[in-house]
């Protein structure tokens, strides 16, 4: 898999606003910014309405994924270009999504939303209409995604990667220091796990750094490109962000995101939790 | 589940227990006026990225740190500043970041 292959710049998609076959998604949490403004033709994918089963914690459905797809006028054989706010984080976990069920040719839009609107460039309040489809989803494919069993497993045997920021590694912040820092799960981070925030990854305008950078960052921090590897953060989303890079920039091939990440894990009974900067021991 | 999500501006201030959190929060300033376009990231002691939000309408941002020192970096179209900030529990430290 090629950069350009899941990777698109302002310019290609300047030069594809109008293609029908090519639809923009943008894909937030904070439904107040596709409202106030968008790329023109996209439509939006709500991070926790659309994706999230809503009762039990886990995703939705194939058939409530088809039928979202059809409702927003997405074919099985469109390229779908994915973009959003916090640096691409949630257009990354949808990235991952729309792979978990099999679509063909997603991309996502180096920089999401902040390039684009550092760069001023056009976004307009418009919201497009698409002829609705009848979409067909494959099963969920679970090689790339863990489970809280599959990372106790992987404790001092495969690659873990614990992609949140320092403080969140260390246990001295609980969540991401935008959020209140009083959470229910304890801090810390998995034993062994290699902390390399997701952030490394991205340049200050949210684009991805170039292959080597990513792959002399992975290397320094100790990850053997050899193993297997499961990435994490606190909900699956910033993790999303780095199994994009490892397992669609670099290709590497058994790469796992473990949507669960702290949140669940932080909250197990019995697990072993490290403290502090270093990764500890199995 | 809670997101991880940033919200633009920040989180309100309301339901929530100061005593337990080190605040950073401010206004971003640009040619005299509230930025409404740009965003707000916050750097660690070791100058390591930690978290980011996009202002709101009115130029604000809000963090919620741990206690010791921060370095906060402002992106605004064409223009960026970086102001080093402490943070302390209970307290609400207020910025205002003038970026041209």
């Amino acid at each position: 898999m090629s950069r350009s292959e899941v990777l698109v710049d302002a310019e290609w998609a300047l030069a594809h606003l109008d293609d029908s076959k090519v639809v923009f998604v943008e894909v937030d949490e904070d439904t107040a910014a596709y409202e106030t403004n968008h790329i023109r033709g996209a439509v939006r994918i709500d991070w926790k309405k659309d994706l999230q089963d809503g009762v039990r914690r886990d995703f939705v459905s194939k058939e409530a994924f088809e039928e979202l797809l059809s409702t927003k006028g997405i074919a099985n054989d469109d390229t779908v270009v994915l973009y959003g706010g916090n640096n691409n984080w949630f257009a990354s976990y949808a990235y991952w999504y729309f792979k978990l069920y099999g679509h063909q040719d997603v991309r996502l839009l180096d920089g999401g939303r902040k390039k684009w609107e550092l760069e001023g460039r056009e976004l307009v309040a418009d919201v497009p209409t698409r002829t609705a489809t009848a979409y067909v989803a494959s099963e969920q494919n679970r090689a790339i995604r863990a489970f809280r069993d599959d990372v106790i497993k992987a404790i001092g045997v495969e690659n873990l990667v614990d992609v949140r920021s320092p403080d969140e590694y260390a246990g001295r912040l609980l969540a991401p220091a935008h959020l209140p820092q009083e959470q229910s799960q304890v801090g810390g981070h998995i034993p062994t796990a290699a902390n390399i925030p997701w952030s490394k990854a991205a340049n200050e305008d949210g684009s991805f750094k170039s292959d080597a950078d990513l792959k002399a960052l992975y290397e320094a921090a100790g990850v053997d490109f050899a193993k297997d590897t499961i990435a994490y953060c606190r909900i699956g989303e910033r993790s999303a962000h780095s199994w994009f890079v490892l397992h669609e920039l670099l290709g590497l091939d058994n790469v796992r995101n473990y949507d669960g990440s702290w949140t669940e894990y932080g909250s197990l009974v019995g697990v072993p939790v490290a403290l502090g900067d270093e990764p500890g021991d199995a | 589940m809670s997101s991880c999500g940033a919200v633009v501006g920040g989180v309100s201030l309301d339901r929530v227990d100061i005593a337990k959190e080190a605040v950073i929060q401010g206004v971003v300033v640009n040619q005299g006026k509230p930025a409404p376009v740009g965003y707000v990231r916050l750097h660690d002691a070791t100058d390591e990225f930690t978290a980011e939000v996009p202002l709101n309408s009115k130029g604000e941002f809000r963090f919620f740190a741990a206690p010791g020192n921060w370095t906060v970096v402002t992106l605004v179209p064409g223009a960026s500043t970086r102001t080093k900030v402490s943070a302390a529990l209970g307290v609400v430290t207020d910025l205002d970041l003038v970026v041209a």
